[in-house]
C-alpha cells in the first residue's frame, strides 16, 4: 500500500501536496524509507528519462526537511547496517560533514607528535586498497572491470 | 518495485522512440568515414575516440591482466542525445555497470542484498583514447604497423612508443571499418604486454531499442545506495604542494575519500598523460599506524610509499616504477 503511494508519488501521480503521511512515514519507518531509497537509486539510473519532474527532488527535500524528525531506535540489528546509514544520511547530512571535519582538524593536530613506529615495508595486503581506490578514480582504468564489488562497501 | 521499473521501461520506450527521430538524419550513417583512406596514425586514434562514443555496438571483450581475467559484455549505444552503456562482467563475481553520460550506477550482488556504488563516468575500453590527442602527442611518438585480425574484424595496428622513461608503451588495434579500438596491449620497459583487453565478438547496432538499458534486479532482494566513498572536497588548507612532476603529467582530478581500514580520509589526486594516470595519497600519520616504505609492483601496476613531514604518502599508477617514485618525491610540505 505504502510502497504503492511512493510508487505513484515518484510517477508524478500522486500530487506532493497530498503525500503528507508518506513525509511522516518516510521519516519514521525503515521499512518505508528503503522501498523509497530503492525507487529513488534506481530512478537514479535512469536520470533524464523524465520519470522525475524536474524538481521533484528538491521539493521532496524541502517537504522532507520541514517535516520534525522521529529519532526512534532501530529494532534492526547488522544485517540492515548499510541501509540505516543510507536512509539517516539525509537529515543527517550535515552532522557527518561536521563530524569528518572536526574529525580532519583532530588528525591535523596530531600529527607532529608521533612518528614513534617503526615503518613497514610496504605490503601487498595494503598495496591493495590503494590500488581499488586508484582503479575506480582513474580516468582510463581499463582494470575497473575486475574490481571486487566489497569494494566501496568495506571503504565506507 | 515492479511497477517502478515499467516506468522506467516505458521511459526508455519513449526516449527510443521520440529521440531518434529528432536525429534520424545523423542515424542513416551509423558508422563513421571508413579509415583506411587516412593514413596518418594520429587520426587514426581520433577517430577512435570518436566511434568509442559515437557508434552504437555492442559485444564481448576479455580484459587480462597477468593471471586474472574477466570476460565482459558491453551495450553502447549513442542516440546523438547522449551515450548509454550497459557493462556485465560474466566470470566471476557478478558486477552490472549503467551509464547514461557521466552518470554511472553499479550493481554488485553480494551475499542476500545488492549494493549500487555511483561512480563518475571513466574513460572505460572502448573509450581508452582521450578526446583531445594533443594530451598524448607530447608523451608519445605513434606509427603504423600491420593489419591484424582481430575478434574476426580486421585491425589496423598502431604502437603507442613512450618519448621518455615515465610510461608504458601501447599496442592499439583500431577497427579498419568502423575505426573502433577493439584491442590495447599495454608493453612494460621490456616491451612485454602486461595488460590486455580486446574484443573477441563485436557488432554495430543498426536498433533503437532501448529494451536492454534496465539493471537485471531481483525483486526479492534488499537494494542499498551506497554514496560514493570519493567527495570532491579539499579539508585541510593544502599545506603540501606536488611539485616537478614528470613530463606530460597534470593534476586531472582531487578529491577526499574513505579507503578501507582506515577511519579517516585520504587525499587523492589524480594526474595523466593522456593514457596512463598515476594517483597519489596523503594523509596524515596517526599514532599506532605502521607506516609504510618502499616499492612493490602487480603486473603493470607500480605502488611507492614513503613518510614525509608527518604524513603517508603513497603513489600507485600502471606506469614504470621511475614514475611513482619521482611523484612521491615531489611532494613538499610548506613549513
Amino acid at each position: 500500500m505504502m510502497k504503492d503511494q511512493i510508487s505513484a508519488l515518484i510517477d508524478g501521480e500522486l500530487p506532493v501536496e497530498s503525500a503528507d503521511h508518506l513525509f511522516i512515514a518516510l521519516k519514521a519507518k525503515n521499512e518505508t524509507s528503503e522501498s523509497w531509497a530503492t525507487y529513488h537509486l534506481i530512478g537514479d539510473v535512469m536520470r533524464g528519462n523524465a520519470v522525475f519532474k524536474a524538481d521533484f527532488n528538491e521539493r521532496f527535500m524541502q517537504r522532507l526537511d520541514q517535516e520534525p524528525s522521529v529519532l526512534s531506535p532501530s529494532n534492526h540489528a547488522p544485517a540492515n547496517k548499510g541501509f540505516t546509514k543510507t536512509s539517516t544520511a539525509w537529515s543527517l547530512a550535515a552532522s557527518v560533514a561536521a563530524v569528518m571535519f572536526v574529525g580532519w582538524v583532530v588528525l591535523q593536530q596530531q600529527v607532529h607528535n608521533h612518528v614513534d613506529v617503526a615503518p613497514a615495508e610496504i605490503a601487498q595486503n595494503v598495496a591493495s586498497e590503494y590500488l581499488l581506490a586508484h582503479q575506480s578514480m582513474a580516468p582510463s582504468s581499463t582494470a575497473y572491470y575486475i574490481q571486487p564489488a566489497s569494494y566501496s562497501e568495506s571503504g565506507n | 518495485m515492479k511497477r517502478f521499473l515499467l516506468g522506467c521501461l516505458l521511459a526508455a520506450k519513449y526516449l527510443a522512440i521520440t529521440y531518434p527521430l529528432a536525429t534520424l538524419a545523423g542515424q542513416e550513417t551509423p558508422v563513421l568515414p571508413n579509415t583506411n583512406a587516412t593514413q596518418n596514425p594520429w587520426l587514426i586514434l581520433q577517430k577512435a575516440s570518436q566511434a568509442a562514443r559515437e557508434l552504437s555496438y555492442e559485444g564481448i571483450f576479455v580484459y587480462q591482466s597477468g593471471a586474472s581475467g574477466r570476460s565482459v559484455q558491453i551495450t553502447h549505444m549513442n542516440y546523438g542525445q547522449g551515450e548509454y552503456a550497459r557493462i556485465v562482467v560474466l566470470d566471476g563475481m557478478p558486477r552490472e555497470v549503467l551509464s547514461q553520460g557521466k552518470d554511472v550506477v553499479i550493481f554488485s550482488p553480494r551475499n542476500e542484498k545488492v549494493v549500487i556504488e555511483k561512480r563518475r563516468g571513466q574513460n572505460l575500453f572502448p573509450a581508452l583514447l582521450p578526446s583531445n590527442m594533443d594530451l598524448i602527442k607530447t608523451s608519445y611518438t605513434v606509427k603504423l604497423a600491420g593489419i591484424e585480425r582481430v575478434g574476426g574484424r580486421d585491425g589496423q595496428l598502431i604502437i603507442l612508443e613512450p618519448r621518455d622513461q615515465y610510461r608504458y608503451g601501447y599496442k592499439l588495434w583500431t577497427d579498419r571499418e568502423y575505426g573502433l579500438l577493439i584491442k590495447s596491449q599495454t608493453l612494460n620497459e621490456r616491451h612485454e604486454p602486461t595488460e590486455q583487453i580486446a574484443f573477441s565478438q563485436l557488432t554495430l547496432l543498426n536498433s533503437q531499442n532501448m529494451d536492454w538499458f534496465q539493471p537485471n534486479i531481483d525483486h526479492d532482494k534488499k537494494y542499498v545506495m551506497e554514496d560514493s566513498p570519493a567527495k570532491n572536497i579539499t579539508p585541510d588548507d593544502n599545506t603540501w604542494a606536488v611539485t616537478n612532476l614528470p613530463d606530460g603529467y597534470r593534476k586531472v582530478d582531487q578529491v577526499t575519500r574513505m579507503v578501507p581500514g582506515k577511519s579517516y580520509p585520504v587525499t587523492q589526486l589524480i594526474f595523466s598523460d593522456g593514457l596512463a594516470s598515476v594517483s597519489l595519497f596523503i594523509e596524515p600519520l596517526v599514532k599506532g599506524v605502521e607506516p609504510k616504505v618502499g616499492h612493490t609492483a602487480m603486473g603493470a601496476t607500480n605502488f611507492y610509499a614513503n613518510t614525509n613531514n608527518g604524513h603517508q604518502i603513497v603513489v600507485v599508477g600502471e606506469v614504470p616504477e621511475a614514475t611513482v617514485t619521482q611523484i612521491a618525491g615531489a611532494v613538499t610540505f610548506k613549513k
